[in-house]
């Protein structure tokens, strides 16, 4: 059944039959009875339903209890009853259950077809440029794309459809291992963008791109994707306007919004708030793109199909984890917005806590988001609120080496000279349940470093009662089995595992289990925003972060935070280029732990 | 711990121990000496003493002169006047010239040897000493790494290699020997190795002559001898009762090659040195165990001796369950060889005894592929046409402790296959719950994790795990966890024997049989050696060159095990 996709196919394949993914199967799960049934309720009159909310004395869409929730499923309905649910966030249109089955099981079955339209706000900044586009691309070249899209760029800058076009080719390729017929491929993709002019907050300009859209989706069942590439003081403008003005009249719309989700806890929930003012929580896509990335999804995998595994995974056997995040450059005039937020924002409290939550989490019931989701918040909400004493900082000076000048953070033109916003941050977490109590998480993360390099790294507890204690020195724990998941660069997995060295002595060593990503896949892997647009077109939930996900990664962090600020805490410097500050070590140090990115063997 | 460099040639014998102080269990106790005796033969009635020296004490007389030397602890002054004589039996030997010579070259090569010894080549023909280094200088070989002045070393290692020709059941001749060794060794403490690489029936004749007139006068005296150890319980424990009647236990050394090899040296480190391993190493974890090994080639013309013992008695009752044992056994008070072996006793004693049901047997027949055609078992001369002698055997063993309990350890052993090797395989059970078992089809035993211990060829361990094929879907993969020897150790991984050779030198007997584990090995294999004689089983018979006999197949099913070596990803 495995439909591999090294291979461009001749022609795009029919919308969600291309994947395999056990959880999301199109063509076997029921569709999802979501909740928002209300909209049915609103149909007829009106245009766009929350529109009416809006009427409603202006407030929110009120909730919808359970127990409203439609519980048909396509073959109970009626033509007649218009209060069919269908997949969660699509918004019913008035349809038969004929309609219904298609929208079940694909468009081949009848003469309405559905479509995707894609509109990457903010098109004109630096993520569209040089991630969204291209993602779209690369799944449009092999073949992941419904057959029938649109993709709609919108900023302020006045461009024309063919000005855009120019832009997004320049920063489109072809996966390096296939490179038939990109050219052709490419031309295609590029007539199937188009751009529209208009100000974020404008609801009379996000009615002009509805109306483009209906033009382009014809009579197809239309589904709407929005990809906010904008900062975050205006998300909800932009939300606001596209639920108000554009939403889909008779299938899905969504929002793709990436972080920063708030500063704290208390702006976080705000913007919650505000986003859920205009949609669901269903329609809600909150990015984390290392939770896209090869080896993040490969963890599950490896400790739940693999026995070896799942019976090492606990505090009996693993002494701490690491989760390292290293980056070899700077903010390298770019700090404007890193300044305000700082390297635990950015870094830690979402994509380095993601990763925890997910390597820690117990067993899920399936492999549903819902139920993944639900343990990740589980382990969330079971860590100790970080404290100031569990936490270094730093920030990078300046440094010279063999002639080149490397600046300090403060050195950049958009930070402030007084700039007390930590450029690397190491943190020590823990988990107090039953499987994690006392078993250190440590984090760190840092710009300005000697290396780039994400991992994952479990070093276990040594051996009780080792035979071969005599061959290893005094400190037991240095030669302790280590099992590292490198997520970037040079995707791998390994064991370190103690063999004895060939030869006639009893000499033991520390080697590796290995399984080199680029030696085993020679096929490019794709890039993680590929992953989740895709899982977002496909309603795939698992990889996108829920909002009590949210609010319980910002309450362990909220406090460090705020204490950091108020009590003004110098980070220590650090040279550009080095590994960090040593206050690190001493954290470390504190645990029992060694950092195993900076022993002797690297 | 101090570690030395091992491959430095120490100035001294001293160094050369403490450049193997890492894996010394053993203390040298047994340079504690005695008396010495000069040009004179010793005529007595056996030895015997704790450790396999001669005993201490006032039977020794040479003469009216007794000379006690020092009860020693001084290791340092002491060593520096030890010698050690090996003298190989069957010096004219196949084995002897392949790889009893080339591994003493090695070990002097790199160091190992003491500073002063001796090499002796005894056998039946007359040779001169210039024959003797002719013959063995053909060889011999420097390891691939380090050629530097082998020509030199190659030389002074022949100046120190001897011949004295004898008679195999003649005192007189070993008295001969005795008194050239004499000469060689010069007044040094005196240890002397015999190595038997004679045919077994001659075992206990060499033993009594080398033993009563040869045995060193003040250090140790070691044999060294390989299989067969007789063919079954009666005839072992005979041979066993015969040696013992002229050395003690500790001075026996049986040999199975298979356990100096590298990565079964290695089984010992990765259970109890590694934490991730030894949670898993039960019932609990553990599907079964393959114990897999396999030649590419049938008798060639020399199955004189093979058809009289088989596949069976060849490889598996000693060699693969020798592996078993070390992979099931409990984890040892020490790393000493008795504790060790005391662990390797106790599962071969928890053991079922071998069913003709659990078994089956093959033979190889003739095959013609491309134009070329290989010859049947029976088509070598040297063996009877109506041989039933198997050349291939699986069979399906059972430890009925705590620990093993259900789990099925498989071996297998053939000649004529389709490829040589020799590896443990151990399957996982499947995840109980599988969140993925969709991926995985109907049969989730088929997509478990396999920890595979490759001996030979190209010494390797790898870890089968599932992973998810890089991509947009989910697809999962069973990929591997790698460990290539050669990509990590480039260096040549020594020989099985030179191992063997300096454990016996160094009295550590880790990797040699003691009697009661030989007696547990044979009352496991013996009864169903004996059915398949009485009964005159016939073999399955197999091409040359194939995978075996389809049997190996429905042996492994009615245990509900697939053989790891014969799937697709293999």
């Amino acid at each position: 059944m495995a439909v591999s996709f090294p291979k461009c196919p001749s022609s795009p394949l029919p919308p969600l039959q291309t994947r395999n993914r056990a959880w999301s199967s199109p063509l076997s799960a029921p569709v999802q009875v979501g909740d928002s049934s209300k909209w049915a309720l609103l149909e007829a009159t009106k245009r766009c339903h929350l529109c009416v909310s809006a009427t409603n004395g202006g407030s929110a869409v009120a909730p919808v209890e359970p127990s409203k929730k439609v519980q048909d499923s396509g073959t109970k309905t009626t033509p007649t009853d218009h209060s069919t649910k269908v997949e969660n966030g699509i918004r019913p249109t008035v349809f038969s259950s004929n309609e219904f089955q298609d929208l079940k099981t694909g468009p081949d079955n009848s003469g309405r077809e559905s479509t995707v339209s894609i509109t990457v706000v903010g098109a004109s900044g630096d993520l569209a440029k040089k991630k969204i586009f291209p993602a779209l691309f690369a799944l449009y070249y092999e073949g992941f794309l419904p057959k029938h899209f649109t993709i709609f760029g919108y900023a302020r800058s006045k461009m024309t459809d063919s000005e855009l076009r120019e832009m997004v080719s320049r920063t489109l390729n072809c996966r390096i291992d296939q490179r038939e017929n990109c050219d052709a491929k490419m031309e295609e993709f590029l007539k199937r963008c188009f751009y529209h002019s208009g100000q974020y907050d404008s609801e009379a300009h996000f009615v002009e791109l509805d109306k483009k859209l209906k033009q382009h989706e014809g009579s197809r069942i239309s589904n709407r994707l929005y990809y906010l590439s904008i900062p975050p003081n205006i998300f909800l403008d932009v939300v606001k306007c596209t639920s108000l003005a554009a939403s889909s009249e008779n299938g899905w719309t969504r929002v793709i919004v990436e972080k920063p989700f708030g500063r704290d806890a208390e702006s976080s929930a705000a913007l919650t708030r505000g986003l859920k003012q205009y949609l669901h929580e269903d329609q809600i896509f909150r990015i984390d793109h290392y939770l896209g990335k090869e080896l993040v999804e490969n963890l599950s995998v490896l400790r739940f199909s693999n026995l070896v595994f799942e019976p090492l995974w606990s505090r009996q056997y693993i002494r701490n984890v690491q989760i390292i995040f290293s980056e070899d450059f700077g903010t390298e005039g770019r700090g404007g917005y890193f300044d305000s937020y700082g390297i635990i924002r950015d870094i830690m409290q979402n994509h380095l806590l993601q990763i925890v939550a997910l390597f820690a989490m117990e067993t899920p019931t399936s492999l549903e988001a819902e139920d993944i989701r639900n343990e990740k918040v589980k382990v969330l909400r079971s860590m100790k609120t970080l404290e100031i004493d569990d936490v270094v900082i730093g920030q990078y000076k300046s440094h010279t080496r063999g002639g080149v000048v490397y600046p300090g953070y403060t050195d950049d033109k958009t930070v402030p000279n007084d700039s007390l916003t930590p450029t690397f941050a190491a943190a020590a977490l823990f988990i107090n349940n039953a499987r994690w109590d006392g078993v250190p998480f440590l984090m760190k993360a840092g710009k300005a470093l000697h290396t780039k390099r994400a991992e994952i790294r479990v070093q276990f507890r040594h051996v009780p009662g080792n035979l071969y204690k005599k061959c290893f020195g005094t400190d037991l724990d240095r030669a302790t089995n280590e099992l590292v998941i490198r997520v970037q660069p040079d995707e791998a997995i390994y064991l370190k595992i103690n063999n004895k060295i060939p030869g006639l002595g009893m000499r033991l060593d520390r080697s590796n289990l290995n399984l080199h990503y680029a030696v085993r896949y020679s096929k490019e892997i794709p890039c993680a925003y590929e992953r989740l647009l895709l899982d977002a077109i496909e309603g795939e939930r698992r990889l996108f972060i829920r909002s009590d996900e949210l609010d319980a990664a910002w309450a362990l962090f909220t406090p460090l935070l705020k204490e950091l600020e108020e009590k003004r805490i110098a980070p220590e410097l650090y040279p550009y280029g080095s590994r960090g500050p040593v206050g690190a070590h001493y954290l470390a140090a504190k645990y029992n732990v060694r950092w195993g990115d900076l022993g002797a063997e690297h | 711990m101090t570690i030395l460099r091992f491959y430095q040639r120490p100035s001294s014998l001293s160094i050369a121990f403490s450049s193997r102080h890492e894996r010394s269990f053993s203390g040298s106790s047994e340079l504690v000496t005695l008396t010495t005796r000069r040009n004179q033969c010793w005529r007595f009635s056996p030895l015997k003493s704790s450790n396999g020296s001669p005993l201490a004490g006032a039977s020794w007389k040479d003469d009216g002169k007794e000379m006690p030397v020092p009860k020693v602890p001084d290791i340092g002054s002491q060593l520096a006047e030890n010698t050690v004589s090996i003298t190989v039996v069957g010096a004219s030997g196949d084995l002897a010239k392949k790889k009893i010579f080339p591994a003493l070259f090695a070990l002097y090569y790199e160091g190992y040897l003491p500073q002063h010894f001796t090499v002796f080549g005894y056998a039946r023909s007359k040779l001169t000493d210039e024959e003797l280094r002719h013959t063995i200088s053909t060889t011999l070989t420097c390891r691939v790494d380090k050629r530097e002045n082998c020509s030199d070393k190659m030389e002074q290692f022949l100046q120190r290699c001897f011949y004295h020709s004898g008679q195999y059941g003649s005192e007189v001749d070993f008295c001969e020997l005795d008194n050239k060794l004499k000469e060689k060794e010069d007044g040094k403490l005196a240890n002397r190795l015999f190595y038997l690489s004679i045919p077994p029936n001659i075992f206990v004749d060499v033993v009594r002559g080398a033993s009563r007139s040869a045995s060193s006068p003040n250090g140790w005296t070691r044999f060294i001898v390989e299989k067969p150890f007789g063919r079954d319980s009666e005839s072992s424990s005979e041979l066993t009762r015969c040696l013992k009647m002229y050395l003690i236990e500790e001075q026996i050394f049986r040999i199975d090659h298979y356990l100096g090899k590298e990565l079964v040296e290695n089984l010992s480190v990765l259970r109890f040195a590694n934490l991730v391993f030894e949670p898993l190493w039960s019932r609990n974890y553990i599907r079964n165990v393959q114990l897999i090994f396999s030649e590419d080639f049938g008798t060639e013309g020399r199955g004189g001796y093979f058809d009289h013992y088989g596949i069976i008695r060849d490889i598996m009752q000693n060699h693969l369950l020798q592996i078993l044992a070390l992979f099931a056994m409990e984890t040892p008070v020490s790393l000493d060889g008795e504790d060790i072996r005391n662990e390797k006793v106790k599962v071969l004693r928890s053991m079922r005894v071998l069913k003709l049901d659990d078994v089956v047997v093959g033979q190889y027949k003739g095959h013609t592929k491309g134009g070329k055609s290989f010859p049947a078992y029976t088509d070598d001369p040297t063996v009877p046409k109506g041989s039933l002698t198997p050349t291939f055997a699986a069979a399906s063993l059972f430890i009925d402790n705590a620990r093993w309990d259900g789990v099925p350890f498989l071996m297998k052993a053939g000649k004529a296959l389709h490829r040589r090797g020799a590896e443990i395989r151990v399957q996982f059970r499947h995840v109980p719950g599988n969140l993925y078992k969709r991926k995985f089809g109907t049969d989730l035993d088929k997509a478990t994790n396999e920890l595979v211990i490759r001996v030979q060829p190209n010494e390797a361990i790898y870890l089968k795990i599932n992973n998810k094929v890089p991509g947009l879907s989910m697809r999962l993969d069973s990929s591997n966890l790698n460990l290539l020897y050669s990509e990590r150790y480039p260096r040549e991984i020594p020989d099985a024997y030179e191992r063997l050779l300096l454990d016996a030198i160094e009295g550590e007997r880790r990797l040699f049989i003691r009697s009661d584990e030989l007696d547990a090995a044979w009352a496991i294999f013996s009864p169903l050696l004996r059915e398949l004689e009485e009964k005159k089983v016939v073999p399955e018979l197999y091409p040359y060159g194939s995978r075996g006999p389809v049997g190996a197949h429905y042996l492994a099913a009615k245990y509900n095990v697939r053989w790891g070596d014969l799937s697709d990803s293999s």
